[in-house]
This record gives structure tokens, C-alpha cells and sequence, in this order.
């Protein structure tokens, strides 16, 4: 029996002469949950498109439950949140996550207690039309819990969330994740996704660029962050040797580099009035920025990903 | 990492009719919730109705039977093509549109269960707008057709909406919602007036007479008089199979393109 509930091998997709996704391997155990990160159009979404059979690989083979992704029996054993998804205006909230109970294959009346879980019981009875966005969000998300499926596939399942409504999304998913579900989700919210994700895989031009543990992804990108009060303009500062990204903010710029010893001997003679300067671990939203920022120069460069 | 938990949930496979339970219980909310679709195609067939029956419902037709009940077997017609060619296809663009076939489609429906519900849900809004004709047909012309002929009619006008259930499909899986009503009536019109469903065949110039023969709707009113007359329609039956035929075609070639 395979261990896996995802299997991507050599995946690449292509819209037109635009190369989506690009050679992708990503797996995911049961009871695993991956994080999948990665700037606007890094082809997160035709990824997750791919594991759920609405696209079809060219080349490569995605496997989901040991199954085929475009087969209906495969399906049932899914729960997705698309990125753009719609529902009938006319039906309620109840009635949309009974039905979606029932198309999984389970009891209509799964659909109670999934609702108390999410925190969406008040809206039961509530036209999808009449949802605010959030809601709507809520909704989608009990929808893909209530079949009890095997794997979890969510793209930007926390986007339009509240503070609230995030902290109860990121307490369910861990409970699944424990319960022995394999989650693949897709964010924006990086030190969110750090706390429950066991493995973040960042996503760049259809590549995976990286592939860590969140704690270990940090840490290789532990050394970079310098911060200062500088004159010096950011694109001379990108010029430096060792500088991968330069940011100004106010006064103050910000400079990634792994070599910070190196940056500021370049640095220290551009500018006598360079002041307050710290040097510190970068956060987890600096080392994605770093890793996927075009000026960064290390678009070609793979960090990580196991041979 | 987390330890591997055994997981057994207990799953129905294969065909579940508690599906297609679920798809036709929400087309048929979508139609109580929302009727303002719909109300026109019922409404107008049944100001029609009223209106001519009012007219000529006292006359004779040339078969001998009272114009009111001919004209019960081709406005029942009309009505149901109407219904039969409107909300099936409608429902199935704004799904798409929507998102929402996507969404059923990533869950592991089968888009025949999806398509066979939409056709299941616009059944009983045929039915009622029959019942809405005979209503008129009854308060204007008394009863003209016997309990048994009536019922004989009303279950070849159901089953005679298939092929009109399936071009409106065909139509719905590639257009827009709007472009789809559009579309199914500019046929639908055209048609009616052609196989003489509001006008007596005999009134039209001889070239439409001479396309009718073509149409389903013309057919469908055929065999439906057939019923009060007694006369055979294999014929007609014949060409109404041929026509669910190509309709299935069409559906089925725009199934193919079907972008969800
Ligand atoms: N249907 C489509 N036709 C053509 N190009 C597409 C299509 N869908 C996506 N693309 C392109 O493919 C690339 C990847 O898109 P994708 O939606 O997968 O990105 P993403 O990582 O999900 O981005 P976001 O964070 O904005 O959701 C983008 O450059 C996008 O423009
Ligand atoms: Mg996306």
C-alpha cells in the first residue's frame, strides 16, 4: 500500500507558451501537512488545479490516494477550497454542506457537528447569497471537512478570514492533521502557517525553490537580516557583494544577505552617518522574500530540495 | 513529523442515488426560491392560452374535436418546449459560470447525475404549467377532454420535453447564462409558430408548412393530438426519437467543451 494521499512526480503544466507549474515533485503522508507558499502567479493554484484533476498533467504523474485525481471514485476521497469558488444563491448554508456530506460518499447528517466545528451553526440557515466574504470562506472550508476526506487540498483557505476565525481554522486543521489527514495548503501568511505546517515548500516560477521544515528554513536564513539608518540609495546597496535584497522604509533600509560581515565592509564606506545598525535571524516572511524576489538574482538557484 | 493514524471512514462508492437525490431537491429550491425565471415561461404560454382559447375556444376544428381542446394538445406543447428548453440549460450556465459545477465536479458528482437532476427538477414546473393551462382550458371552454385522454396527453407532453431538455443543455454548457436564453429562444419562438402551436397549422403560408416536418415541436404537437384523435403516430413518434437522437449529439459535443 503506498503511504502517500499525494503524489506528484515531474508535473509541468503549460498555459499557451507560459510554463505554470515546471517540474514539480511534492508529496504528502498522512497525517503530514504542507504548506505551499510562493509570490502571485508562482503556480500555486494550477498546482493544487493538478491534484485535483481539474487540469490535467502533461507531463509528469499526480497520484491522490493512490488513485487517479480525474476519476469521480478518487474524488470523494478529497476535500478542496478553491480559490474562486461559487454557490448556488438560493441554497442555505445547511443545505450546501449536507450536500456536499452526501457527495463525499457520508451521511447528510455529518454535516451538524462540522458546522459547530467551524464556528458557522448561527449561519445555517442563511442564503449563500446573503454570506459575506469571510463566511462564504467558512462555508467552503466546512464543505472540504465535512466528507471526511483523506486529503485536504486548500488554496488560500484563510484568505478573508478574521483574527478569530483564523486561530479556529488553524486548530482545526491541526486536529486533522493529527486525526492522520494529509493537508496541502496554499498561504500568503507565513508565520501562520509555520505553527501547524510540519513542511513549507516555496513555490517560484513553477519551481520549488525551497523545502524545509518551517524552523529549518528560518534558520538556514538565520544570518541575513541588516537593519539601518542609511542615506545610501537601495539600488547601490543591491549592487554590493553579497546583497541579495535591499528595501528601504523611511529612514531605515533593510538588507538580506548571508554574508552580512562581507555587506558591511562594503556598506560602512558609502555612508558616515550610518547608524542604528542591527543585525539579526531574518523572519520566516524575509527568507521567502529573499528566496523568491527577482532582484535577488537566485531565481535559478534551489535551495533545499533533496536530491 | 506526526505518526501515521490508520484512518477507516466509512464511505458509500459507486452509484449513490442519495445524490442525484441532493442534485434534484437543489434544482427544484433553485426554482421555488427564485421563480422569476421560470414565471415568464409559464406565464406566457398561459396569457396565450387564455387569449386564443377565449377567441376560438368556442369553434370547431377541422378534425371535428372543440378548438379548445386541439388547442390544449399545442399550447401544452408550447408550454412545456418552453419550460423544457429554458431552465435546464439556464441552470447549467449559471452553475458554470458561477463556479459552482466546478466545485460538484472536484466533489466526485458525476455531471450525468448533475445534467439527469436538471431535467428531474424541471419536470414538475412543466406539470404545473400544464395544470395552469387546463385551468383556463376548464374555466373557459368547460370540460372538453375526458380524465383518462387528458392524462394520456399530459405524460406524452413530459416525456416529449426530453429532446428539448437536451438542446437546452447543449446550449448551456458553452454560452453564458444570458447569452444562453438568448440563444434557446431565439429557436424556440421560431419554432413554436412554425409547427402551428399558436396558430393552426392550416393558417400558415406554405413555406413554413413545408419546414415543419423538420421541427420536434411540430412532432411533439402531432402526437399530443394524436391522443385526442386517435390517430396513429409512429410517424411522429419516430421523428421525436430521431430528434432526442441528435439532441443527445449535441449535448454531448458540447459536453465535450464543456469548460467548468
Ligand atoms: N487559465 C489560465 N490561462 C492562462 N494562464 C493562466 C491561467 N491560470 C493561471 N495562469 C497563469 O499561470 C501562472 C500561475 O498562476 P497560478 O494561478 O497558478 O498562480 P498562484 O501561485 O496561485 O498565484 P496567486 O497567489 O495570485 O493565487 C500565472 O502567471 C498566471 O497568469
Ligand atoms: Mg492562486
Amino acid at each position: 500500500m503506498d503511504a502517500r494521499v499525494l503524489q506528484i512526480e515531474g508535473v509541468r503544466h503549460r498555459y499557451g507558451a507560459l510554463t505554470a507549474v515546471d517540474g514539480v515533485d511534492l508529496r504528502v503522508a498522512p497525517g503530514e501537512c504542507v504548506a505551499l507558499l510562493g509570490p502571485n502567479g508562482a503556480g500555486k493554484t494550477t498546482l493544487i488545479g493538478l491534484a485535483t484533476g481539474l487540469l490535467a498533467a502533461q507531463e509528469g504523474r499526480v497520484r491522490v490516494c493512490g488513485g487517479d485525481p480525474r476519476s469521480a471514485a478518487t474524488r470523494r476521497h478529497l476535500g478542496v477550497v478553491q480559490q474562486t469558488m461559487g454557490f448556488p444563491t438560493t441554497l442555505t448554508v445547511a443545505e450546501l454542506v449536507r450536500g456536499a456530506a452526501v457527495r463525499a460518499g457520508r451521511p447528510a447528517a455529518a454535516a451538524g457537528p462540522v458546522l459547530a466545528e467551524v464556528g458557522i451553526t448561527d449561519l445555517a440557515r442563511r442564503r449563500s447569497a446573503k454570506l459575506s466574504g469571510g463566511q462564504r470562506q467558512r462555508v467552503a472550508l466546512a464543505m472540504a471537512l465535512v466528507g471526511d476526506p483523506d486529503l485536504l487540498l486548500l488554496d488560500e483557505p484563510t484568505a478573508g478570514l478574521d483574527v478569530a476565525a483564523r486561530r479556529t481554522f488553524w486548530q482545526v486543521l491541526a486536529r486533522r492533521r493529527d486525526a492522520g489527514v494529509g493537508i496541502l495548503l496554499t498561504t500568503h501568511i507565513l508565520e501562520e502557517a509555520a505553527s501547524t505546517a510540519d513542511r513549507v515548500v516555496v513555490l517560484h516560477r513553477g519551481r520549488v525553490v525551497a523545502e524545509d521544515s518551517p524552523g529549518g528554513l528560518s534558520a538556514r536564513l538565520a544570518d541575513r537580516t541588516l537593519t539601518a539608518r542609511s542615506g545610501v540609495d537601495v539600488v547601490v546597496l543591491r549592487g554590493l557583494p553579497g546583497v541579495l535584497t535591499a528595501v528601504r522604509d523611511g529612514e531605515r533600509v533593510r538588507v538580506t544577505s548571508a554574508e552580512p560581515e562581507r555587506v558591511l565592509r562594503a556598506w560602512l564606506p558609502l555612508d558616515d552617518a550610518l547608524g542604528e545598525l542591527r543585525v539579526e535571524g531574518a523572519g520566516l516572511e524575509q527568507a521567502l522574500f529573499a528566496l523568491t524576489d527577482d532582484r535577488s538574482e537566485r531565481d535559478d538557484e534551489t535551495m533545499g530540495v533533496p536530491a | 513529523m506526526t505518526a501515521v493514524v490508520e484512518r477507516a471512514v466509512e464511505r458509500r462508492e459507486g452509484f449513490d442515488a442519495r445524490v442525484l437525490g441532493v442534485e434534484v431537491a437543489e434544482g427544484l429550491r433553485a426554482i421555488l426560491r427564485e421563480p422569476t425565471a421560470l414565471f415568464f415561461a409559464v406565464l406566457m404560454p398561459v396569457l396565450f392560452f387564455a387569449l386564443f382559447a377565449g377567441i376560438f375556444g368556442g369553434y370547431t376544428s377541422p378534425s371535428g374535436l372543440p378548438a379548445a381542446a386541439t388547442m390544449l394538445a399545442t399550447y401544452g406543447t408550447f408550454t412545456v418546449a418552453t419550460v423544457m428548453m429554458v431552465n435546464p440549460g439556464v441552470t447549467v450556465a449559471d452553475d458554470r459560470t458561477r463556479g459552482w459545477l466546478r466545485v460538484k465536479k472536484v466533489s466526485g458528482t458525476p455531471i450525468a447525475v448533475s445534467v439527469a437532476a436538471k431535467v428531474i427538477a424541471a419536470l414538475p414546473y412543466a406539470l404545473l404549467s400544464l395544470l395552469a393551462i387546463s385551468a383556463v382550458s376548464l374555466l373557459v371552454a368547460g370540460p372538453v377532454l375526458d380524465v383518462g385522454t387528458w392524462l394520456r396527453l399530459v405524460g406524452v407532453l413530459l416525456l416529449g420535453g426530453l429532446p428539448f431538455a437536451l438542446l437546452s443543455l447543449a446550449v448551456g454548457f458553452v454560452a453564458s447564462s444570458n447569452a444562453t436564453v438568448a440563444i434557446l429562444n431565439a429557436i424556440l419562438f421560431p419554432m413554436s409558430i412554425a409547427s402551428g402551436l399558436w396558430i393552426p397549422p392550416e393558417m400558415l403560408p406554405g413555406v413554413v408548412q413545408a419546414i415543419a416536418p423538420v421541427l420536434p415541436t411540430f412532432h411533439l404537437a402531432q402526437l399530443a393530438l394524436g391522443q385526442l384523435t386517435g390517430a396513429g403516430g409512429l410517424g411522429h413518434l419516430v421523428a421525436l426519437l430521431v430528434s432526442t437522437v441528435v439532441a443527445a449529439a449535441l449535448a454531448g459535443l458540447a459536453y465535450r467543451n464543456l469548460r467548468v
